[in-house]
């Protein structure tokens, strides 16, 4: 049996799942500290079972947003090693910074060292203010980490109270100014999460579970919780990830889908593309800083059952959220009244919002029955044109080999699975006018802790060998060393590559029966003067996003 | 044409990482892995100035519109020649969208060797990039006068060949001395045909000319000719190959010289050409350029060898920057003698020559004939006998009719294609009909029905 905890802004749900059926569900308050929240869910949802015959739990926390959203942020300073390229001054940087001498190129070349006399200027400078945690960042340190390393020594031995963090440490993505980033959120936040590890662990202790804790990704993906304290951003965003897969459980295989997250303020879209949900091309953005985090592709739109609806010279508009639905006490006519008017939903009666809909209706001389319908029309049409774009984007993601370029990307939706209160009505109109076929899972009121407890490890893997230096890179962060062979050819590589990451996958306790799919491998020959001097090459793998099973009888019930 | 302002630069990146001519050529898949590596690393993708857009392929038809390929499209091109030429058609539909202020095509095969006839691949080149871009740019959205600048140490010689009687196409090459180094054209005196005499410069420069004398040949010649045409558009054969360290030729140019001049010369649209410096030269140009076309800071593109080597012109070299110099402001500020009076009595110019294939060590004979028209700039016919050491070789007869014919010349060039038909001397006959975007081949039957 495995267990999934979902901490949301208000409630947090726990669920129960064994083999394909849902065993058990509850829904508690979010409190302030969201470890008594998975305490009083994990309490709650075994109630009646024994903890031994739980599996797993996998948690999709809030843990970092919250840090962000409420300026936890412990005080901290970037050093920067730019070497040549781009002015580093025109980039914003989440916390203040010192550039400094030294440069590494894309092979992993130091082309001008350290001076170290900056070194030290800049970490007295932070030291001056009081700052404790420091990230450093060299462009290429993927390549060759030593500028980085030196200088995390240096402040090591010299300021044993400062907390330091290499950025080649966090990731191995080509994008130093993302690593740079990742570099001062992953130290900015290590103690929370390092506390949070600790809770967890002690309420794991208080309710009997000793089996291991997973934290859901914002690529839909899981990784073991102490993994997590290592690489902490790579848990932000996992709300949608839990909506996403939650709603998957409802589905079958190969199914092309989309997932419409209705709320009351806004509405989340995502892809399910063969099975598989889609993920954005570029990483993910915290406080508009780019991360190297991947992320589920999600679309947002400030669109829900709360919206109002305005009349603004003679057309109808959607405002900004006020309050709650008229219906329930609020002071404007909302998206909700209007589906309640249409005998949509049925969490009030038609006759509570008749007569502000005719007045409304009134001015624009309009038919109440064509107005309500007009509104929904306009609703479904923006969300579409959001759909739209998002599979623009998609199809439009660039390509850099012959065969990407021709593979087609025409893949399209056939069906829709609604989440959220308002989702329900707006599904069956949509269902009605546009022919998809509407899933509405029974389980809706808790997908996001199903999507949790049903999401499967998964790692995706870019391996990078240069013969000529013996060296390779990935991207996974800190992972990155000598060749211990020479590689001769692409199959030399791909089975390197694939040892260093069958490592990660036990470390990170991937499911040995998810396949593995390639995503590409290639050699480069080194050829200077008209002598091949070295072979590079590029491989990626990764375990396939998805879920570990799906729900029986949860399919099609429009 | 209206456009919407845009403050993007757009982006192709196709570095055909599946790619090569043979294992070992300048021209094989790791040409632009180091670029990827600085561009990536940069961060700059993540820049709301920078547009990425995915490449597509271009149409047999944009082909066509330029290129008589023998015997036909599927024997001179590859999938990758398709990708890369519709790389640039991608920026050039984004560019009309309004979506992007301008575009850079960092995209590999090259193209600007490639001329009218193709017989097979020369200096890495089987379609001309530029040209289909330029004619697709005229076809779908009626642009007329457009200029090419191409910044390539060698000869834009294929560029050079398509655009020679066309007056609306103004082309400039500033290259090292063909002398010294491949292709071996590039003259002052190849300077258009009589239909488009002074349409086409060439600026010849010496080995170990670098960034001062890169400026002056643009403040003095380029610049001025170019405010002179009054170009609707501007496109870069952007080749980097006048780098310091490039293998392959001679000259002292940096990456902050080929910045500084994307930033002066404006391109609209900017297509890489050549450059085999792959570690020491590409990513740090390939970054400039972009840096330069987004109006970003590229003071700190400054590759690690620039150091280490002195960079400063001899003085021959000056001397010979001024002798150009001077060369073309006489040339230009004299009036240059009537169209009338270049066709000279006949009303026909006529030129026969050898071509070599280097790549594909072919030698072509080639005899080509513009035709006077008061009117437009007229008719064009190329007979053309390829002499390989293996493989079929052809016999060639073309017709092109340009984008802004006469309706005489059209129907002249009709009549004339009938007539060559008759007389049956070719093995294949094109008619490339640019105003209807009509094109037809007879003779050689194709394998694959089209």
């Amino acid at each position: 049996m495995y267990i999934g905890i979902d901490i949301g802004g208000t409630f947090t749900d726990g669920v129960i799942i064994s083999k394909d059926q849902i065993v058990a569900s509850v829904k508690v308050p979010t409190y302030e500290d969201i470890s008594n929240s998975i305490e009083t869910a994990l309490i709650e949802v075994l109630s009646g079972i024994e903890p031994n015959k739980i599996k797993q739990v996998t948690l999709s926390t809030t843990l970092i947003t919250n840090i962000i959203a409420q300026d936890k942020l412990k005080k901290a300073g970037l050093l920067l090693i730019p070497g040549p390229g781009a002015n580093p001054n025109n980039f914003k940087f989440p916390c203040e910074y010192k550039i400094l001498s030294g440069a590494v190129d894309y092979r992993g070349r130091v082309i001008e060292d350290l001076d170290m006399a900056e070194v030290k200027d800049a970490c007295k400078y932070f030291a001056a203010q009081n700052i404790n945690c420091l990230a450093v960042a060299c462009k290429f340190s993927q390549r060759n980490g030593s500028l980085e390393e030196k200088i995390v020594t240096f402040i090591k031995n010299n300021y044993p109270e400062i907390k330091v963090l290499a950025s080649n440490e966090v990731s191995g993505l080509l994008n130093w100014i993302r690593r740079a980033n990742g570099a001062f959120y992953t130290i900015t936040t290590g103690e929370a999460c390092n506390e949070f590890d600790k809770k967890i662990k002690s309420t794991l202790n208080k309710v009997g579970l000793n089996c291991p804790v997973f934290v859901l990704k914002a690529d839909s993906g899981t990784l073991p919780l102490e993994m997590s304290l290592r690489y902490p951003l790579e848990t932000i965003f996992s709300g949608p990830s839990a909506s996403t897969l939650g709603a998957l459980a409802c589905t079958e295989e190969n199914i092309t889908s989309v997932v419409v997250d209705i709320g009351g303020t806004t509405t989340d879209i995502s892809l399910i593309l063969k099975g598989k949900p889609l993920i954005a091309e570029k990483g993910a953005y915290i406080n508009s800083f780019p991360v190297p985090v991947r992320a589920l592709a999600v679309s947002s739109s400030a669109l829900g059952g709360d919206t109002p609806i305005l009349i603004d010279n003679g057309r109808i508009e959607f405002g900004e959220r006020q309050g709650s639905a008229l219906c329930l006490g609020g002071s404007t006519l909302t998206v909700t009244d209007i589906l309640v008017y249409l005998g949509y939903s049925d969490i009030a009666a038609s006759s509570d919002v008749k007569e502000e809909v005719e007045n409304y209706a009134k001015q624009l001389g309009l038919e109440p029955k064509k107005f309500s319908y007009s509104i929904l029309d306009l609703f479904i049409n923006k969300i579409e044109n959001k759909l739209e774009e998002m599979f623009r984007l998609w199809e439009e993601e660039p390509a850099y080999r012959i065969w990407q370029v021709l593979s087609s990307k025409k893949e399209r939706p056939r069906s829709l699975i609604c989440l959220g209160g308002p989702a329900k009505g707006l599904g069956e109109y949509w269902s009605n006018k546009k022919g998809w076929e509407v899933v509405i899972p029974s389980y809706a009121h808790v997908a996001n802790a199903i999507g949790a407890a049903l999401a499967r490890t998964t790692i995706k893997f870019d391996f990078f060998a240069d013969t000529e230096r013996m060296s390779y890179t990935t991207s996974i962060g800190g992972l990155q060393g000598v060749l211990k062979e020479p590689l001769k050819n692409t199959e030399d590589a791909y089975r390197y590559a694939l040892e260093i990451y069958n490592g990660i996958a036990q470390k990170w306790h991937v499911d040995k029966n998810i396949s593995l799919e390639t995503l590409y491998e290639e050699g480069f020959n080194v050829v200077r003067g008209w002598q091949t001097v070295g072979k590079i090459f590029q491989i990626g793998i990764q375990t396939e996003p998805g879920i570990r099973r799906f729900l029986k009888g949860e399919k099609a019930n429009d | 044409m209206t456009k919407r302002i845009s403050s993007k630069t757009g982006l192709v990146f196709f570095p055909a990482f599946d790619w090569a001519i043979s294992p070992t050529h300048p021209e094989r898949e790791e040409r632009l892995l180091y670029t990827r590596d600085q561009i990536f690393e940069e961060g700059i993708l993540d820049n709301s100035k920078i547009r990425e857009y995915k490449t597509r392929l271009a149409e047999e038809k944009d082909i066509q519109r330029v290129h008589f390929c023998v015997p036909d499209i599927s024997a001179q091109t590859t999938m990758a020649h398709f990708i890369s030429a519709g790389s640039t058609l991608k920026l050039a539909d984004a560019f009309m969208a309004g979506e992007i202020k301008n575009g850079f095509a960092i995209v590999r095969p090259p193209g600007h060797h490639a001329m009218r006839v193709v017989h097979g691949n020369r200096g890495f080149c089987n379609i001309n990039n530029e040209a289909i871009l330029v004619e697709y740019l005229r076809k779908k959205y009626g642009f007329r006068k457009i200029a090419i600048v191409d910044t390539d140490v060698h000869h834009g010689d294929g560029t050079q060949n398509i655009f020679y009687h066309d007056p609306d196409v103004l082309f400039i090459s500033l290259h090292q001395d063909g002398r010294t180094l491949y292709p071996g054209t590039g003259f002052t005196d190849e300077a258009g045909g009589p239909g488009a005499y002074l349409k086409n410069i060439n600026i010849p420069l010496l080995p170990g000319t670098g960034d001062e004398g890169l400026f002056k040949v643009w403040e003095e010649i380029i610049k001025p000719v170019l405010s002179e045409f009054k170009p609707e558009l501007i496109i870069n054969s952007a080749g980097q190959d006048n780098h310091f360290t490039d293998p392959l030729a001679n000259m002292l140019v940096t990456a902050q010289g080929y910045a500084k001049l994307t930033e002066e010369l404006k391109p609209d649209l900017a297509v890489l050409e050549g450059g085999y410096a792959i570690e020491t030269a590409l990513p740090y140009v390939n970054l400039g350029i972009l840096l330069a076309l987004a109006g970003e800071d590229y003071s700190w593109v400054k590759e690690p060898q620039k150091q280490s080597k002195v960079l400063k012109q001899s003085a021959d070299v000056n001397k010979y920057v001024d002798k150009i110099v001077k060369y073309w402001y006489k040339e230009l500020s004299q009036k240059p003698p009537s169209k009338e009076e270049l066709y000279g009595s006949t009303g026909i110019y006529s030129d026969e020559r050898y071509i070599y294939y280097d790549t594909d060590s072919i030698n072509e004979k080639q005899h080509e004939l513009a035709y006077f028209c008061p009117d437009c700039p007229g008719i064009y016919q190329v007979l053309s006998q390829s002499n390989k050491s293996y493989g079929q070789n052809y016999k060639i007869d073309g017709i092109t009719i340009p984008i802004f014919a006469c309706p005489v010349c059209q129907k002249k060039a009709y009549d004339l294609w009938e007539t060559e038909k008759e007389k049956g001397k070719s093995d294949i006959y094109y008619l490339q009909d640019k105003v209807k975007d009509s094109y037809l081949t007879v003779g050689y039957c194709s394998k694959k029905t089209k």
